[in-house]
């Protein structure tokens, strides 16, 4: 007799494992398959928070500070966009819009999503909610295109008369990206399943 | 009670979490989720021999980028260039030792980490010995896939160019084609491989009992 909610997959080696709540190995490569739902859950929502804590500096602090001929002028990740877009390079805009504004939203409202979806056993389709799991993670380290940008163009414009360097805004920016994937990583997809019990 | 032996031959779909049980292939077939038509498997005998050619040559072409010049700007005579090098002084001049540490990991440690532990693990399989490292070294790859920001780090840097593109003149250098030839070789490889398979010809090779 086969029942669906007795076969889990190892998140390590993708390997369909028995389960009957008392192997807590992955019975090939020994990763833990079982942990108590809750530390999941709580890991995922403690790295989510610092996320979007700091979210809020990446979002006030200049990313980018350009000085030239001695006057400091800053530009934060929307000031960027905003000038790009008047400037006329509306593909650019639109990358570094959806890179950095969208992909870390639409991130955090996923996961919180998923988060009381599984917590409250919210009524939706199982497959949809591994299907946005999963689209969550695949689309979690392209923010890092507007950080890296400006690495490079301080590299390059870097002259005694104009120079460009990044500000406090990518620091905090790069963290956030750091800890959202952290947060999907830590997110059990067992826990998709447990409404079904 | 269910053996290993007949768990083997149920596959879960990464993507919608549905459970199949395998059908056995003919020669280049593939199988797709039967949900959300996601490849789940497939069948290919010289999989070790075209992933282990592929695999080198990335590695080196790799080297190549991280050695030599990707990009030089000229604006109006004076010259700048991006090598790896100056990246890392410009981010250390400027102080900023968190995004510096980031891009040292996320650009250069972790891509070199995951294609060399894949080459020792080809390998090993290909000459069929050490069973023990190969399963250790695919538990760390397996933790390592997600980190590798390569392809992220040449969209920047078009982005970048075009950005420039108004005021300077651009000169692509050798490690910019290096860098090319590797994105499109890195996702020939992820083509070609899938842990899953990776797991299988272990088992094959190794058989259940080797630690």
């Amino acid at each position: 007799m086969i029942k669906r909610d007795n076969f889990i997959r190892c998140h390590v080696c993708e390997t369909v494992n028995y389960d009957n709540e008392n192997n807590l190995l992955c019975r090939r490569c020994n990763s833990t398959l079982h942990q108590p739902a809750y530390i999941s859950f709580h890991r995922t929502l403690a790295f989510l928070i610092t996320a979007i804590i700091l979210y809020i500096p990446a979002n006030l602090y200049p990313i980018l500070i350009s000085k030239q001929l001695g006057v400091n002028t800053e530009s934060t990740i929307i000031g960027g966009v905003i000038h790009l877009w008047e400037a006329g390079s509306y593909p650019i805009a639109i990358i570094i819009l959806v890179a950095s504004v969208f992909v870390p939203l639409l991130k955090f409202i996923f996961l919180i999503y998923l988060l009381i979806a599984t917590k409250y056993n919210v009524n939706s389709s199982r497959v949809d909610k591994h299907k946005l799991f999963y689209i969550t993670e695949a689309i979690g380290p392209w923010s890092m295109i507007d950080v890296f940008v400006v690495i490079i163009l301080s590299v390059l414009i870097h002259f005694s008369g104009v120079q460009v360097f990044p500000g406090a805004g990518a620091t905090s920016f790069a963290l956030m990206v750091f800890f959202t994937m952290l947060s999907a990583l830590s997110f059990d997809t067992k826990l998709i399943k447990k409404e079904f019990k | 009670m269910i053996t290993n032996r007949e768990l083997d031959q149920f596959i879960i779909c990464k993507k919608c979490d549905t459970l199949h049980r395998k059908i056995p292939l003919h020669k280049g077939g593939k199988a797709l989720c039967s949900k959300c038509e996601t490849l789940i498997y497939r069948r290919d005998d010289k999989m070790i021999e075209n992933t282990l050619a592929l695999v080198i040559t990335t590695l080196i072409s790799l080297i190549v980028a991280f050695k030599f010049t990707i990009i030089t700007i000229n604006i109006n005579g004076l010259e700048q260039s991006l090598t790896l090098t100056s990246l890392f002084t410009v981010l250390v001049e400027h102080q900023l030792y968190i995004v510096g540490i980031m891009f040292l990991f996320l650009i250069v440690i972790f891509p070199l980490m995951i294609l060399s532990s894949m080459f020792f693990i080809l390998f090993f399989m290909k000459i069929e010995k050490y069973g023990y490292s190969v399963k250790r070294l695919l538990i760390l790859l397996s933790h390592l896939k997600h980190w590798s920001m390569i392809d992220i780090f040449f969209i920047s840097l078009l982005v970048a160019m075009v950005k420039l593109f108004d005021y300077a003149r651009i000169e692509l250098g050798v490690s910019f084609i290096a860098l090319i030839l590797t994105l499109i070789l890195e996702l020939i490889i992820t083509k070609n491989i899938s842990f899953h398979e990776l797991w299988q010809k272990h088992d094959t090779i190794y058989g259940d009992d080797d630690d």
